[in-house]
């Protein structure tokens, strides 16, 4: 592992140029970054460099972009943010249910991708301490004690709403598919029972004053899944 | 595969009933003669099977005007012509009658093919000639919509990378901003050009699922938020507005695109008023805008493809925003149409079939 200071970042891209200004990117904020052309040498890149963060593009040309993150996950929880473009929506829903953390969709400014990395990296951080506690807005969440309240009152959560609240929270910051979200809460028979998920977080924002057509906390990502913005 | 063994059936099945068709004609022919026989001609009989087999000819394919033929023929034989009973005949001159019938079918239906043949090569030249048109109107976009962003990146670039020492940093900055500025539109053309041509041919399978109209309002708003940012958005979504099964990321498209080509079109400062209501058996979405109004020559064409209206404050519209938004809602069964407002402005409307709602797990509170 690279010293924190310097973040080592590894990016599996086959276009020279799109390699050359995302290094440029990534150098200027300090990270270093190690670069695979091809799909099967960025999984064994993945092993050797071990880097702090992985940057996979969905279209290359040996190796399903997907599988690279499978391999991956076979023996790493390192953040893996996914380049895709618009037409690879489903693949993209694939690498996030395999396991990659975010996505950037092609083009994309540098700003907007240096965000999801800093993000994928406190998001690290954090699942190695162990999150325990979390503020939504005014709401202070305790996941070990599982209780939630604001100021004096208490929030009082459903089993399944604190389960949705503690899954999103263990994925902080990060895209959790729909997929991922039915799995764990309702178990594999219901992974596509979308309808159950637009219920509970309907009742889990109105828990927490948030609101689905300007969210603060509880981000929908359409189509994909949501993600929970909140402070440690 | 499976489109073309539905053509298959289609065919398979007016064939069958064709046949049928012609052996009720023929049956019908055969009651008739049997009330006409005694007081009139078999000559005359022969008529009405030729009538028959004429209106088979004229209304079906060669194949039941043949066989209306044949079997006209036959029955006319056994059933009219003497000795009855039997297929032998005793008058050579009815069997100038058989040719003659048998003649006037094939004559008949030849005509009629040829005429169905010639109708289907115009159908086919019409179609030829919208395809070239919308063909010619999308290169047309293409040149004008791609070339000013393009000349726009070439220039600016250009300046940064032979005289980027020589600018003082904010120039730089200016000129790279609008590198990325013309680029991202310049990507935004390209991708409407490509959904559009994937929702034309087809190549878009519905992902559907259930979801809330409030979250796709709320993602679009987000992602429109820089283009939004002139205008006074107001929303209106009921909380208790049913959930729709759709292709989420779809519709998201389709409002995108309502609500872009409202900020477009109407001057900075102005309201864009967005509306989701539950009616009996669907849900109406609309965008309204309240500057300048439409003829209704364009309120009718405003949702064509490439129809363009004038910008405000300069940029380029491809005229496919709208197009792909009625695709997309057709898609799923819904329709979008554009309606003036009284006192100025436009409403742009779309709807979205409601299924019922499936159950939920129940769970103590």
């Amino acid at each position: 592992m690279a010293e924190s200071r310097h973040p080592v970042i590894l990016v599996v891209e086959d276009e020279p140029e799109i390699r050359r200004f995302l290094r440029s990117a990534l150098e200027v904020e300090g990270y270093r970054s190690v670069e695979s052309t091809a799909g099967r040498r960025g999984a064994i890149d993945a092993a050797t460099h071990k880097p702090d963060l992985a940057i996979i593009d969905l279209g290359l040309p040996d190796m399903d972009g997907v599988d690279v993150i499978r391999r991956i996950r076979d023996w790493s929880p390192m953040p893996i943010i996914v380049l895709s473009a618009r037409v690879q929506e489903r693949t993209k829903i694939e690498a996030l249910d395999a396991g990659a953390d975010d996505y950037v969709t092609k083009p994309f400014a540098t700003g907007e991708l240096l965000a999801r990395i800093r993000a994928a990296l406190r998001h690290a951080a954090r699942a190695a301490s162990g999150l325990t506690t979390l503020r939504i807005g005014a709401a202070d969440v305790d996941l070990q004690a599982r209780t939630a309240r604001r100021g004096d009152e208490e929030l009082r959560l459903t089993p399944i709403e604190f389960r949705l609240l503690a899954t999103l929270a263990k994925h902080l910051g990060m895209v959790v598919t729909h997929r991922q979200l039915l799995t764990e809460i309702w178990g594999p028979t219901h992974a596509g029972d979308t309808h159950y998920l637009r219920i509970y977080m309907k009742q889990l924002r109105d828990k927490f004053g948030d609101d689905a057509i300007r969210p603060r906390h509880f981000v929908t990502e359409t189509g994909v899944g949501y993600r929970l913005l909140a402070s440690e | 595969m499976r489109a073309m063994r539905t053509i298959d059936v289609m065919r398979l099945h007016p064939l069958w009933t064709g046949y049928a068709w012609a052996a009720g004609a023929v049956a019908l022919c055969t009651l008739a003669g049997w009330a006409m026989h005694p007081r009139f001609d078999v000559v005359n009989i022969a008529m009405v099977y030729l009538l028959a087999v004429v209106i088979v000819a004229l209304r079906l394919s060669r194949g039941p005007a043949i066989a209306a033929a044949c079997l006209a023929v036959l029955a006319f034989d056994v059933l009219f012509v003497p000795p009855r009973g039997r297929l032998t005949i005793d008058d050579l001159q009815y069997v100038l009658t058989f040719v003659i019938i048998l003649g006037v079918a094939l004559v008949i239906s030849r005509l009629v093919d040829s005429v169905r043949r010639q109708a289907t090569a115009q159908a086919a030249l019409a179609l030829e000639a919208e395809t070239e048109r919308i063909r010619s109107a999308l290169l047309a976009s293409i040149s004008h919509d791609l070339r000013t962003p393009l000349a726009v990146i070439a220039g600016a670039s250009s300046s940064l990378a032979e005289n980027g020492e020589r600018l003082d940093a904010p120039a730089r900055r200016a000129l790279a901003q609008s590198v990325f500025d013309q680029a991202r539109e310049m990507s935004e053309h390209v991708a409407k050009v490509l959904q559009m041509t994937r929702l034309e041919t087809g190549a878009i399978a519905l992902e559907r699922d259930w979801a809330e109209l409030g979250e796709i309002v709320g993602a679009v708003l987000a992602r429109l938020a820089e283009r939004l940012a002139a205008h006074r958005v107001i929303v209106e979504v009921p909380p208790d507005l049913p959930l729709v099964r759709v292709d989420a990321a779809l519709v998201e498209q389709a409002l995108s695109n309502l609500l872009e080509n409202s900020a477009r079109h109407t001057p900075a400062g102005t309201v864009v008023r967005l509306r989701a209501e539950r009616r009996e058996t669907d849900v109406i979405v609309t965008v309204e805008d309240y500057a300048g109004g439409l003829s209704d020559d364009e309120l009718a064409r405003i949702f064509a493809k490439f129809h363009r209206g004038p910008v405000e404050g300069g940029g380029t519209d491809i005229g496919l925003g709208l197009a792909i938004c009625r695709a997309i809602v057709r898609l799923h069964g819904g329709d979008a149409w554009a309606a003036r407002v009284p006192g100025g402005g436009t409403a742009f409307r779309f709807t979205l079939p409601l299924e019922d709602e499936p159950a939920l797990p129940s769970e103590p509170n």
